[in-house]
């Protein structure tokens, strides 16, 4: 079976917009999370938030947008999506050819403009510029557009695992012959609909977040993008390849609509299937990008799910804990962050934690390290149970 | 790909007791469903469900009932969740970003109903929703083909769900994707202006390898986005020549015309890919316009296939005598959204 390679790799967060960028914070292990400057919302001040500090219109004059229908989270994926296009060294007629696949996931869409869509949708008269860009669809539609891309394209919504099923459609679109290469990933923007959604459920932290502490008491939200180029390992012998591809795995937790069961079937499952796809055994996985949320439910969860598998839990982190939580791109993100502690043996820390959950005794990694990396996992789960990981391994 | 059961809930009787024939007329320019008494679903879960989810589970439960054992649920919905996106957000600025109840945020995500079905089967495994606008079910189609292909002896629940909400109605209507004036589903095909009318509707299929006992086998899937209708003709000739067997031919191409003046051009230069063996049929007069209607058409196929009951009414253009005389053993099914994206789907027994 022919093995699926990552060629190109393209970031925005807090932490920068660049892969660069990206990587000299998480090894500095920089925290990101602030108060929000550029949202509009009761909670600015009062929250925390991994918010962007660049605005619409510099990231438009920075992109060559000249559309007025283009939404911040579509303008994050762009910015991620140019970088990881170039970074692969894809040509323009590449990029538009009838192989060439694009899978983009997101939660928010166009959301973000929560008060313009107020006003569209009580609207009878009058629209905004903007009554095709809420939907999940459109991001994936105007890059299709604006590079001519003829393959398959497609959305995914898993909530916040969604990039992580982008990710495993693209690979699975390759293996199957339906795409010679797949540009994946995910993105979401801050809004002022899922800060009070999220709010509503009181799972928003007053203060930083605190992956895995005792004392955790919520998350904060963020925003971002990120894209991978993935190819097939035997159609790019001349390229650089970061990692490959090796595990993949969806499950269901079937559980609550907003919270994970005790046991963490979902969480075990999505992890279990993926070691059994990457053909390894728990003990060669050496570094786990958690899901780490810090909410009371999720750090728990997962850490319980990590103790039915591992006999003994390999270093693992958050990186919810500089960025903050960024829904559909968090799974692209981390998957970013992976494949660079995984390419050059780092292991950036969690930020924020003093003392362990009681019934599971476990820490997560706290200073930057070297450390040895063959295989990584990155987790993902998300409202309605869905619960995603991958695995990635040295070429 | 073989397609089992398959349930659908439309704005036509093709819950209960299918009868296509009697076309019931849309009222308001807009085609809504017949929705059934959804026994299979507890009335304090039912209660607290949006439309979206409710249409989605009632359609899912019927079929679950005799797969206890599916390998994974595959959906596909522009706007699953969004009433409950436009409650919460009606929440959000009536009481000023103040304190919310949740409910309404949780079932705003287009995941709700993919994960209201697992949640209510208990079942464990694949659960995904893509989301791809006028393409969101071909992509789950596709998803569907790829795991069996991955994993042979599963069987998976795939589906597709849209609703007219608050939402979607009022932004398609704005920008011009429905008819300014008042008509009914009958005249659909008459007028000469841009905008097509309103639809909703869910369908589901039990999809596995197992040709035994299935009522039509999805040979092929192709889908692209142009706004070129020579290059969607030029698709579809490359999707036939790929897919047509010896001595086989296209009985009946199913397209989604739609009303929409702007769009008639994509099918007419299609059909002129088929000579007189081939009848040309339509079904959106049944469904509605909608993201996800592919799956109604994909429903009506298997119906069609499995039955050899043809309704009358979807005949665009036909040899006289070929209802009476003439098996329909292959379909090859057009349609496009917005014409932006284009996909086909070729079904036979």
């Amino acid at each position: 079976m022919s093995r699926i390679v990552v060629t190109g790799m393209g970031v925005i967060s807090a932490l920068g917009n660049s892969v660069n960028a990206n990587h000299d914070a998480l090894i500095k292990g920089t925290c990101c999370i602030s108060s929000l400057e550029l949202v509009k919302t009761k909670y600015a001040a009062t929250l925390r938030f991994g918010e962007i500090k660049i605005e619409n219109h510099q990231l438009k004059n920075n992109l060559s947008v000249n559309e007025n229908n283009v939404t911040r989270t579509t303008l994050l994926a762009l910015h991620a999506f140019n970088e990881a296009v170039a970074d692969s060294r894809l040509s323009n007629v590449e990029l538009a050819s009838y192989d060439t696949a694009l899978v983009a996931a997101s939660t928010v869409g166009g959301m973000c403009l929560t008060d313009e869509l107020y006003h569209d949708s009580n609207a009878t008269t009058d629209g905004s510029p903007y009554l095709a860009s809420y939907d999940c669809g459109f991001t994936a539609l105007y890059l299709q557009h604006r590079y001519g891309i003829k393959g398959v394209v497609n959305s995914v919504n898993t909530a916040c695992s969604s990039s992580a099923n982008a990710i495993m459609f693209g690979a699975r679109l390759i293996k199957n012959g339906f795409a010679k290469r797949a540009i994946v990933g995910g993105t979401d923007s801050l809004a002022k609909f899922t800060i009070n959604g999220f709010n509503s459920l009181n799972i928003l932290a007053p203060q930083n977040c605190r992956p895995f502490d005792k004392e955790r008491n919520g998350l904060n939200l963020g925003e971002g993008a990120a894209f991978l180029v993935l190819e097939r390992e035997e159609d790019v012998p001349s390229k650089k390849s970061y990692a490959v591809l090796t595990g993949y795995a969806n499950a269901n937790d079937a559980f609550h609509p907003s919270s994970l069961s005790e046991n963490g079937e979902g969480p075990y499952l999505a992890m279990k299937e993926s070691l059994r796809v990457a053909k390894l055994n728990p003990s060669q996985i050496n570094f786990i990008s958690t899901h780490g949320t810090g909410t009371e439910n999720n750090d728990e969860v997962e850490s319980r799910a990590m103790m039915r598998i591992f006999d003994s839990v390999p270093p693992f982190a958050s990186t919810k804990s500089k960025i903050g939580h960024t829904l559909g791109a968090a799974a692209a993100i981390e998957t970013v962050f992976s494949i660079l502690a995984l390419s050059n043996n780092e292991v950036y820390p969690s930020l924020n934690f003093t003392t362990p959950i009681e019934s599971t005794g476990l820490k997560p990694v706290t200073a930057f390290h070297k450390h040895n990396i063959e295989n990584v996992m990155a987790n993902s789960f998300g409202f309605g149970g869905n619960c995603s990981s991958l695995v990635f391994s040295k070429n | 790909m073989y397609i089992h059961k398959s349930v659908c809930i439309s704005p036509q009787h093709t819950f209960d007791k299918i009868n296509l024939e009697d076309v019931v007329a849309s009222a308001e320019s807009k085609m809504t469903v017949i929705e059934p008494k959804y026994e299979n679903i507890p009335l304090n879960i039912l209660r607290r469900m949006g439309k979206a989810v409710r249409m989605g589970v009632g359609a899912a439960m019927p079929l679950v009932r005799d797969y206890p054992e599916l390998n994974g649920i595959i959906i596909g919905t522009a706007n699953g969740g969004m009433e409950d996106c436009i409650k919460f957000l009606y929440q959000v600025i009536k009481y000023d970003e103040g304190t919310l109840t949740p409910t309404n945020f949780v079932q705003s995500t287009n995941n709700a109903i993919a994960a209201q079905i697992g949640l209510s089967t208990h079942n464990n495994n694949y659960n995904i929703t893509h989301v791809h606008r006028g393409l969101a079910f071909e992509n789950s189609l596709l998803d569907a083909m790829m795991l069996l292909k991955e994993n042979p002896n599963s069987t998976y629940l795939l589906g597709s769900v849209d609703e007219i909400s608050s939402y979607n109605y009022n932004l398609e209507k704005l920008g011009g994707w429905y008819k300014k004036e008042t008509i009914t589903n009958s005249d659909l095909y008459k007028t000469n202006t841009e905008g097509s009318m309103a639809g909703e509707h869910a369908s589901m299929f039990i999809v596995n390898n197992r040709k035994e006992g299935s009522s039509a086998k999805v040979k092929a899937l192709k889908t692209l986005h142009t706004d070129n209708a020579e290059e969607v003709k030029a698709q579809l000739k490359i999707f036939l020549q790929n897919n047509l067997s010896a001595n086989q031919q296209v009985d009946l191409f199913l397209t989604g015309e739609d009303g929409d003046s702007r769009h008639n051009h994509f099918y007419t230069s299609c059909e002129e890919l088929f000579n007189e063996r081939t009848a040309i049929a339509r079904f959106k007069h049944l469904s509605g316009e909608h993201p996800t209607v592919v799956s109604f058409a994909l429903w009506l196929s298997c119906f069609i296939l499995s039955t050899q009951q043809v309704p009358s009414n979807i005949f665009k253009n036909t040899p006289d005598n070929y209802r009476d005389t003439k098996p329909i053993n292959t379909i090859l099914i057009y349609n496009n959204c917005k014409g932006l994206q284009h996909g086909f789907i070729w079904v036979e027994k």
